[in-house]
């Protein structure tokens, strides 16, 4: 089992639902705009904006980018206390107990998928009551980052177990892959054959972020058609 | 010298006591009702799903509440001073302000359904013998530390990858 995404950026509009969807599933802090630009933005899933060309033969192009989960992550190589592994699944998780907040994995992660809390989690009032429960909310000095979700996949193995069979396509995906107006994102094992995200992998389309330095990130994403 | 041995000896039994008190898990919890588990287990014959109704089917077992007592309680079956406040909430229609005493820290994904439907593991595994206890806890049963569960998981070879229970 090695659960993966394929991204079909001929399908993405770049409209930001992937980007609001983690946001609220995942209680990712919502940091003032003076921090903001101090790069102190934190985001799961951001939406990457590259230009191409000149004006005014300009091109915008946008692509979701959430944490590659790697296959051989640069991040966890370069973690003192073992916060972050990659386990058997090939989910790249992140334990905020156990981060001491060195931000090492901060440094070595060649696609900046990860945030540092340099606050306490404030909420204004009313809105704690709207987080979700199934994720913890992160303390100040650890780092956090994508976990495709893996409190859903928790409960979804569970389910599963209850009702005596084994995990089906659909019974986890991660809160930017279901909230996808345009269905460009897609989550599944790229192990099993019955999962869509296998063929779509192997697609003449296919491609990674930064291939040549041998990270073998597990979001695929799918070129657009010129 | 001897001043500093005493101001050391000082600063050391305070410690303790700070150790002791503040900075362990043996707070100690008032209960609104003393409830007597033995005698709804024992002498009245139910069991623990009985009133904790959602431990198969749920994440958490859930602490029953004035919905369920009045099944049995709405008129008082005993002289029992205890039973005479559960029946006034019930009057009153207000919900008994349980503590809850075992708690799972939320970066832990903990479900009852899991373990006792699922895992088959006995209620008196992590709550002990609550068929022979008089009074309501009023501290955990075990110390709610990661090492007990790792040490179950083990012993049971049940995965323990940090994200099967991490989030």
């Amino acid at each position: 089992m090695k659960w993966g995404m394929v991204i079909d950026l001929q399908k993405c509009t770049g409209c930001g639902e992937c980007v609001a969807a983690c946001k609220l599933e995942n209680n990712v802090a919502i940091v003032e705009p003076k921090e903001s630009e101090m790069g102190r933005t934190m985001l799961w899933m951001d939406m990457l904006t590259v230009y191409e060309g000149e004006y005014p033969r300009l091109r915008v192009r946008q692509f979701p980018r959430p944490c590659m989960h790697c296959d051989h992550p640069p991040c966890t190589k370069v973690c003192p206390v073992r916060a972050t592994y990659r386990n058997e699944e090939g989910i790249v998780a992140q334990i905020y107990p156990q981060c001491i907040g060195c931000r090492y994995c901060m440094a070595a992660c060649p696609y900046t998928v990860k945030s540092f809390n340099w606050y306490k989690p404030e909420w204004a009032p009313g809105i704690r009551e709207t987080a979700n429960p199934d994720v913890s909310v992160r303390l100040v000095g650890v780092v956090e980052k994508c976990t495709f979700c893996v409190h859903r996949l928790q409960k979804a193995k569970e389910q599963a177990k209850a009702e005596g069979r084994n995990l089906r396509e659909g019974d986890f995906q991660t809160a930017c892959a279901e909230s996808c107006p345009a269905g460009a994102i897609v989550f599944g094992d790229l192990e099993n054959t019955n999962h869509r995200v296998n063929p779509l992998s192997r697609s003449p389309r296919a491609t990674r972020l930064l291939e040549d330095l041998g990270t073998e990130p597990k979001v695929i994403y799918l070129k657009e058609v010129d | 010298m001897r001043k500093h041995v005493a101001l050391y000896t000082i600063a050391f039994a305070i410690l303790c006591v700070l150790i002791v008190t503040g900075c362990s898990e043996s707070k100690n919890y008032t209960q609104p009702i003393q409830y007597n588990h033995k005698k709804h287990i024992v002498d009245a014959g139910l069991t623990c799903f009985d009133c904790h109704t959602r431990v198969l089917t749920h994440e958490k077992a859930s602490i029953p509440n004035i919905l369920i007592c009045k099944g049995c309680h709405e008129q008082p079956m005993t002289e029992s001073k205890e039973e005479k406040k559960l029946v006034d909430y019930i009057k009153k229609n207000q919900p008994i302000p349980w503590i809850q005493v075992h708690r799972v820290p939320n970066h832990a994904y903990f479900s009852h359904r899991r373990h006792v439907a699922i895992g088959k593991v006995a209620c008196l595994t992590c709550h002990g013998d609550v068929a022979g206890m008089t009074l309501p806890f009023s501290t955990p049963y075990l110390p709610i530390k990661m090492a007990f569960c790792i040490g179950c998981h083990s012993k049971n070879h049940v995965n323990t990858d940090c994200a099967t229970c991490h989030r």
